[in-house]
């Protein structure tokens, strides 16, 4: 499949006296979908954090298509946030912008276009998570599975080679977690590469590549579902899954 | 001439000394009230924004130098303030501005200086008084922000960053929006306490409102009715000034934007 | 949008501060005191008036320099003329040995008494006023002021001081009743004598003093000016016309 177009190599971080990543490395070629799974505290949100620099690590280095993160230095970090796209489980939508604009500020803003090209082309992206009627709302005024796909529509609208997940689905109340679902398994069926930190194995389980394991900041387990997930194996993961599925239900 | 009298409409406005002069006057004084208190609360916002922005988004030695200012301008009162800067550091900064002019500055800054300063490159009182009052409500301000950028979710700072703003982009972008809207309530006070407070300007010699009443109470004894206006004129800028403010924070309302402690203003 | 308000702002606070900048031309300077009739005061027109006022106002005609009243808090005002914020005092300036070390004096124009104000209808006599532990009134920073400060305790002296920003204030908390009495200069006691219902009961036992006008002992040129032209209108009629006029020292 060639080169993997992510690579996050030994990275560390300490945050707050607490050794949170200890020297985790993992890889994703272009296309894939990686899911990251493990207990609370595990470094699962640091970890993405970390993959696009929003926090420094100690340690270790990302690499996008090759191009090295340290390499680009603070004053340039920016460039490669832009490459990446972030979902934050609590969606983090601008509440003084409209649905649209949230979706186009970042298009004039960073990536300097004209303000109409820019609305022109967050209509399509909201068009694409299915909000296309929604645009003039603003953040307070929509459900939790709407602000989902609105900050989906606002990554995606950056065109980014990889996108970030961390628990997309985890502040949604359960009748709304299908809608946001769908749309990123639209998302990865039509290619993009995607990293996603989440409890939603049932979703896991069928479109991942690999799921990956993390406990107390090192990855333990990682491997395709079919392995790590498989009751009869005896792997941490599973054991993980089986209590997940014990408190949420049966999926 | 008894208080008494002073008190009644007729020995008010139709002998007296008081001519249309007098209110010409007063409405001068006013007008330089207002004057004194636009400059003195853009300056603060403009000063009290980047503090604020520095406070919480900043790196930790620029926070601790707002908290030094902060505290400063807190705690040595205006009064003190303003003599410190007419009578000390005024001649100071004429010094300074005056070699600025003799020097090989670019020819637009000088005549900004000249414009601001006068040719001789002096500090007015006006001036003073603006930057003085300016610096405290900076001060005031700067806390009036923080707390609202500290209501203002962390997280969409950090989506903004994610999305390939910078720190500055995102401060200006996303978060001071936000912040305007909010902090109008709580400024809508500093308003009105920095409009109490440009009385002291008079201690350094700019005859505004206040001013203005006592001279002519002093020199006419009609000390009650004088002070009644006065009161009256105070109240009548307030009014305006908090109607004005209250009418645009209707404006730019927003829909669930999170609000901070609103004092309510009637 | 709110950017545009913000550029706004900034604009007006750019251009609100030359509004009242110092001119430039070279103007004189004359610091006054905004409360202290006949001498120099604001009139209920907005104007700065008052006897030194015209006297430097003809002085400054007649000798062919511009000349600006400045009305400010008098606490304040030897210090602006120090900084040179101000060129000159002629305001009821009493000459008096402390300031004479802080800043020159041209040559005094006017002799002043010091006196005692009281109730319109009040028996108090002088010596009852200054010698039993009463209330009495002064201009805080005066001459006067130091000068019943420093006599209070001796020769059976006895009073409480309460300090005022201006003299007709303290007039007119004798007519309030707040102090029993109240000292200052002649001229205003006479001014306010003539408008409240106050009157003058006599002097108030503490040395004469001299009007002059205060210069910056830096400043020889302006002193120089000043005495040339105040020789020249002590020697003209506009000078009894001005006594005339105001009537220092006179109840009006």
């Amino acid at each position: 499949m060639g080169d993997p177009i992510l690579e996050v190599k030994n990275i560390s971080k300490t945050l707050g006296g607490k050794l949170i990543l200890n020297d985790v490395s993992l890889s994703l070629n272009k296309g894939d979908l990686k899911v990251l799974i493990g207990p609370s505290g595990g470094g699962k949100s640091t970890l993405l954090q970390c993959i696009n620099f929003l926090h420094y690590p100690d340690a270790g280095d990302v690499l996008l298509e090759g191009f090295s993160a340290r390499e680009m230095g603070r004053r340039n970090i920016s460039a490669f946030r832009q490459e990446i796209g972030m979902i934050f489980q609590d969606f983090n939508l601008f509440d003084h912008l409209t649905a649209e604009n949230n979706v186009a500020v970042a298009l004039r803003k960073v990536k300097k276009q004209p303000k109409k090209a820019a609305l022109e082309r967050a209509k399509i992206e909201l068009a694409r998570v299915g909000l296309a009627d929604k645009g003039g709302l603003y953040p307070a005024q929509l459900s939790g599975g709407q602000k989902q796909r609105v900050s989906i529509a606002r990554a995606l609208a950056m065109d980014p080679k990889v996108m970030l997940l961390d628990e997309p689905t985890s502040a949604l109340d359960p009748e709304l977690i299908g809608e946001v679902l769908k749309v990123i398994a639209d998302l990865s069926e039509s290619g993009m590469t995607m990293l996603m930190a989440t409890h939603q194995i049932g979703f896991a389980r069928h479109l991942t590549t690999e799921v990956i394991f993390m406990e107390a900041g090192r990855i333990t387990e990682a491997g395709p579902p079919a392995e790590l997930l498989n009751p009869d194996k005896r792997s941490r993961a599973a054991d993980f899954c089986a209590k997940l599925s014990e408190l949420m239900g049966s999926n | 001439m008894n208080s008494l009298s002073t008190l009644s409409l007729s020995s008010f406005f139709s002998t007296g000394p008081f001519t249309w002069d007098t209110v010409t006057f007063f409405l001068g004084g006013m007008g330089l009230t207002c004057l004194l208190i636009i400059g003195a609360l853009s300056l603060g916002l403009v000063l009290g924004l980047a503090m604020a922005s520095f406070q919480v988004y900043g790196p930790r030695w620029s926070g601790l130098l707002v908290s030094l200012y902060v505290w400063f301008f807190r705690g040595v009162p205006i009064l003190v303030l303003m003599f410190l800067f007419y009578f000390g550091l005024a001649s100071q900064l004429e010094s300074l501005i005056q070699s600025w002019l003799r020097s090989g500055l670019p020819a637009p800054l000088k005549s900004l200086l000249r414009f601001c300063f006068g040719a001789r490159g002096s500090v007015s009182p006006f001036a003073c008084a603006v930057l003085v009052l300016g610096l405290c409500s900076a001060a005031y301000q700067s806390q009036i922000f923080r707390g609202a950028m500290k209501s203002i979710p962390s997280g969409q700072f950090m989506a903004a960053k994610a999305l390939g703003m910078s720190s500055f982009q995102a401060v200006r972008v996303i978060i001071l929006p936000q912040v305007l809207r909010i902090s109008i309530p709580a400024w809508s006070n500093e308003y009105s306490i920095l409009l109490k407070d440009s009385g002291i300007a008079f201690v350094i010699g700019t005859m505004e409102t206040m001013a203005r009443f006592k001279a002519v109470a002093s020199s006419t004894y009609y000390y009650l009715s004088m002070y009644i206006l006065a009161g009256l004129a105070y109240f009548v800028i307030t009014w305006i000034g908090v109607r004005l403010l209250l009418a645009l924070y209707d404006r730019v309302r927003v829909p669930g934007l999170a609000e901070v402690q609103s004092a309510d203003i009637l | 949008m709110f950017r545009k308000l913000i550029v706004i702002f900034a604009l007006a606070m750019v251009l609100s501060v030359p509004a009242l900048a110092q001119d430039q031309n070279k103007v004189y300077i004359n610091g006054i005191d905004a409360n202290f009739p006949p001498f120099a005061y604001v009139g209920p027109d907005g104007k700065p008036t008052g006897f030194d006022v015209d006297a430097l106002d003809w002085i400054a005609k007649d000798m062919g320099f511009m000349v600006e009243h400045r009305p400010m808090e008098w606490s304040g005002i030897v210090a602006s003329l120090k900084a040179h914020k101000i060129d000159m005092i002629a305001s009821g300036l009493s000459l008096t040995p402390e300031r004479a070390t802080q800043i020159n004096f041209s040559e005094p124009y006017w002799t002043i008494k010091q006196v005692v104000v009281v109730p319109k209808n009040s028996a108090l006599t002088l010596e009852k006023a200054l010698t039993t532990g009463l209330k009495i009134g002064v201009q805080a920073g005066t001459s006067d002021a130091k000068a019943m400060a420093d006599t209070n305790g001796k020769n059976g002296r006895e009073y409480e001081l309460v300090e005022y920003p201006n003299s007709a204030l303290a007039a007119q908390d004798v007519v309030n009743g707040n102090i029993a009495a109240a000292v200052m200069n002649d001229a205003p006691a006479a001014d306010a004598a003539g408008k409240i219902a106050v009157k003058i009961i006599g002097e108030a036992g503490i040395p004469n003093e001299v009007f002059a006008v205060g210069v910056a002992k830096d400043d020889p040129d302006t002193l120089k000016m000043i005495n040339e032209g105040l020789a020249k209108i002590m020697a003209d009629p506009y000078w009894q016309e001005l006594i005339d006029k105001y009537k220092p020292g006179e109840a009006h």
